[in-house]
């Protein structure tokens, strides 16, 4: 018999595993993502929507406090661009430091998602 | 006052006062609305991209570490501020003293001795430092890294009311975070100001 009571309750757990997944990978993301070049916050934002088809997507509440933690850790370099009307626009991207930790942090993940594949794909073993 | 504006007020409320900080994220904030605005989406749907204002702050201010002082640092700033205020009661009740009588310059200085006792309370809800503070670059928060509420500062001054100022004092020499017990209990830390960071 199927509880439906714990169905959400596993639902929002579920969720929550997403969320901390997203959240340990978001640095590696934002920093491979400004491998390519310099760009805007809303740049970032769709070209992430774009290059993973809308598997991988944020919302501008959680990427911009990561960049700001970036750039606070030197990681990214910011440039301010005023126009000739209306609002200045800030443009991000990497400083050798944050090439540095890019190479680390993908190296780190690589690492970790060989040894899950691996493991996931043995059979329990009985005893 | 425009939605957008209300909304930015709404997250710098929720930061510590400094002003670098409050600018920083005020104009960012604005920018990346903007941003969104010129690629032909309305105001509302760049909020809605943004979140909720106070998780948004809460956010920006995990970036900001918190760096814990020692405890001889924050015992210094208290006495700063115990000297700063002699300093200042001190030449008034000698002056009561002088030019009236001596048993009334000990009421004066006993009434502001009193009033004394409420200064951390109030400048650290205002300022988040008392002057002490302020000279060896120290500054309250909430565990988030928040500005502290009205209620919290009370909270801290406290064990100076209930007379248990020297037990809760000890508390910071073996706590993790170098907290007092009503620090805990308020849930503020006493950290090191930002424009100290390296």
């Amino acid at each position: 018999m199927v509880d439906m009571a714990s169905v959400p309750a596993q639902d929002d757990n579920r969720r929550g595993i997403e969320r901390e997944l997203k959240r340990g990978s978001l640095e590696l993301i934002v920093l491979h993502l400004l491998s390519q070049g310099e760009a805007y916050g809303y740049e970032i934002v769709t070209t992430l929507t774009e290059r993973t088809n809308g598997s991988l997507e944020v919302t501008d509440g959680t990427l911009y406090p990561v960049l700001y933690r970036l750039e606070r850790a030197g990681f990214v370099a910011v440039r301010w661009e005023t126009p000739q009307r209306g609002v200045p626009r800030k443009y991000y991207r990497l400083t050798h430091a944050g090439e540095a930790e890019l190479a680390r942090l993908t190296h780190e993940w690589n690492t970790f998602a060989r040894a899950m594949a691996q493991l996931l794909r043995q059979q329990p073993e009985r005893t | 006052m425009s939605l957008e504006q209300s909304y930015i007020d709404r997250v710098i409320a929720r930061l510590p006062r400094e002003a670098t900080l409050r600018e920083q994220v005020a104009m960012e904030v604005r920018s990346h609305i903007a941003e969104r605005v010129e690629h032909g989406q309305s105001v509302e749907q760049a909020l809605q991209q943004l979140g909720d204002p106070v998780t948004l702050a809460e956010s920006y201010l995990a970036a900001v570490p918190l760096i814990p002082v020692s405890f001889g640092r924050r015992a210094a700033a208290k006495l700063l501020d115990a000297l700063a205020y002699v300093a200042v009661c001190a030449p008034i009740v000698g002056l009561v003293s002088y030019r009236f009588q001596f048993v009334f310059g000990m009421l004066v200085g006993g009434v502001l001795l009193a009033l004394g006792a409420f200064y951390p309370l109030f400048a650290e809800y205002r300022y988040g430092k008392t002057l002490g503070k302020h000279w060896l670059g120290l500054r309250v928060v909430r565990e988030s890294g928040g500005r502290i509420s009205f209620g919290q500062s009370v909270v801290r001054q406290l064990p100076l009311f209930l007379e248990v100022f020297w037990i809760d004092v000890l508390f910071a020499l073996f706590t993790e975070k170098h907290q007092r017990a009503f620090e805990i209990l308020s849930k503020t830390r006493v950290v090191l100001a930002m424009e100290n960071h390296s």
